[in-house]
């Protein structure tokens, strides 16, 4: 049973932001994750956002805004989204079943803030900030600073996620999204991979991208790794080399725990695979 | 009608069910699902899981199928609704062509499934009227059935799409 204190529902976005400023109001969009938690929780206070029009999609010189309600069935049918990042757009069509990708917003993934949120990793690869208001004013958060730990963010109580703001690429790369689960669809992630790879003509690296939902912690790019890829020429054993690291990085972050034995040589070959399809070379 | 303590929160609602108006004051702690049935007497959706997974409730709202599980009743404001007691034409005594094609090719077992099945399969068939099996069955997959095994369902999909017309379908997205 869901117990209700309070439901508002405001227009404007002031308004919106006064309610949240007493600080015990929780914001509901499309409540895919909501919902469920509330059946088993205490009496809340919800703020309905979603008459704030904040599912729009923008474009300026150097970025791509996107609002906080952006369902995931309309991030992953919009052109924009499919030609520019491409990552979120593959991310967002492997969400759940078609009914939670219709209601799931990208914020909600966001705010949830479950280790495995697939749009987490993709956004992570495009350097997402996240543009957060209150009444105080507004604030950008990087994402990659933004989610703490499993569940857990630095958001406040009386802060709305207003948009995520990620930056166009500057060079043409190649990417791979990779999901794994224990069935093909409406899955929980058990692992997610995705990468980004610019090259020269030489085949040489000028820019590579990783990041990861359920490998560590909570979803987060993989600096040494890419410090590794960087201005080296593509090939295999490069790859390999990179995997291992990333191996040693998940056992460094978040210790030998049950799942150790699968996880290990599972992204391993995760790595190996997403970066080789980024990088255009065959995988065997 | 509704059964409300004092202290929870009601809303006051519009929006079109199987194409009639309705005007109502609801619980806002009610999911879609529970006013349905508890308060509308709309049994047809059925209650699964609750959290989104089978696919038993699933209803179409605004041309988009989505769990009524996941939904409170403040977010239907405004809404187009179609459930599984709308599908056959009203007061006609003959089943809607999915729910026929449903019934010759033996696609509800227990039946539980069916009306979220069915549900499904429309708002697909909004979208693509002549969907391939694997257009099928990702249009499907947030719908379980534990009896059929799918074949039936699917075999059922694929003759509805055979015989479906505009003129079936257009009421769903009005």
């Amino acid at each position: 049973m869901i117990a209700l204190s309070a439901y508002r529902q405001p227009d404007m976005l002031n308004e919106a932001l006064e309610i949240l400023s007493s600080g015990d109001f929780a914001p509901i969009a499309g409540g895919t994750d909501l919902i469920p938690q509330l059946r088993c929780g205490q009496q809340r206070k919800l703020l309905d956002i979603s008459r704030l029009g904040l599912s729009f999609i923008k474009k300026d010189d150097n970025f791509i805004e996107i609002g906080a309600a952006c369902t995931h069935s309309r991030l992953s049918s919009d052109d924009l989204i499919k030609e520019k990042l491409p990552l979120l757009f593959r991310a967002t069509g492997l969400v759940g079943s078609w009914q939670i990708r219709n209601r799931g917003t990208v914020g909600g993934n966001i705010i949830n803030a479950s280790p495995c949120a697939d749009s987490v990793p993709a956004l992570l690869n495009y350097d997402a900030e996240l543009v957060l208001l209150s009444q105080k004013g507004r604030r950008a958060v990087k994402l990659n600073e933004f989610t703490l730990g499993p569940y857990k963010t630095q958001i406040k109580p009386d802060e709305l996620l207003y948009s995520i703001r990620c930056k166009k690429q500057s060079t043409p790369s190649g990417c791979s999204y990779l999901k794994l689960g224990r069935r093909q669809a409406v899955n929980i992630s058990r692992m997610t991979l995705a990468a980004t790879i610019a090259k020269d003509k030489n085949d040489v690296i000028t820019n590579a991208t990783i990041a990861g939902g359920s490998i560590f912690p909570a979803p987060s790019r993989m600096p040494e790794i890419e410090k590794m890829l960087n201005r080296q020429k593509v090939s295999y054993e490069l790859f390999e080399d990179a995997a291992n690291l990333a191996a040693d990085l998940m056992i460094k972050e978040s210790g030998v725990r049950w799942s150790t034995p699968y996880k290990k040589p599972v992204l391993i070959g995760l790595v190996q695979r997403a970066l080789c399809e980024a990088s255009g070379i065959n995988a065997s | 009608m509704v059964r409300n303590n004092m202290t929870e929160p009601t809303i006051d609602i519009r929006f079109y069910l199987n194409g009639i108006a309705f005007n109502r004051n609801a619980p806002a702690s009610w999911t879609l699902l529970r006013f349905l049935r508890d308060a509308l007497g709309y049994t047809g959706t059925k209650c699964g899981c609750e959290v989104g997974e089978c696919g038993a409730c699933t209803v179409i709202v605004d041309g988009q199928p989505v769990n009524a599980c996941l939904i409170l009743t403040p977010q239907i404001d405004g809404a187009n609704i179609w459930t599984i007691e709308g599908v056959a034409a009203a007061g006609a005594n003959e089943l809607h062509p999915i729910q026929k094609a449903f019934l010759e090719c033996d696609a509800a077992h227990c039946g539980f499934c069916s009306p979220g099945m069915i549900m499904s399969t429309i708002a697909l068939f909004l979208k693509n009227s002549n969907p391939d099996d694997a257009q099928i069955k990702q249009a499907l997959a947030g719908n379980l059935c534990r009896c059929t095994g799918y074949i039936q369902i699917i075999d059922a999909v694929r003759k509805a799409a055979s015989k479906i017309t505009e003129n079936d379908l257009q009421k769903f997205v009005s």
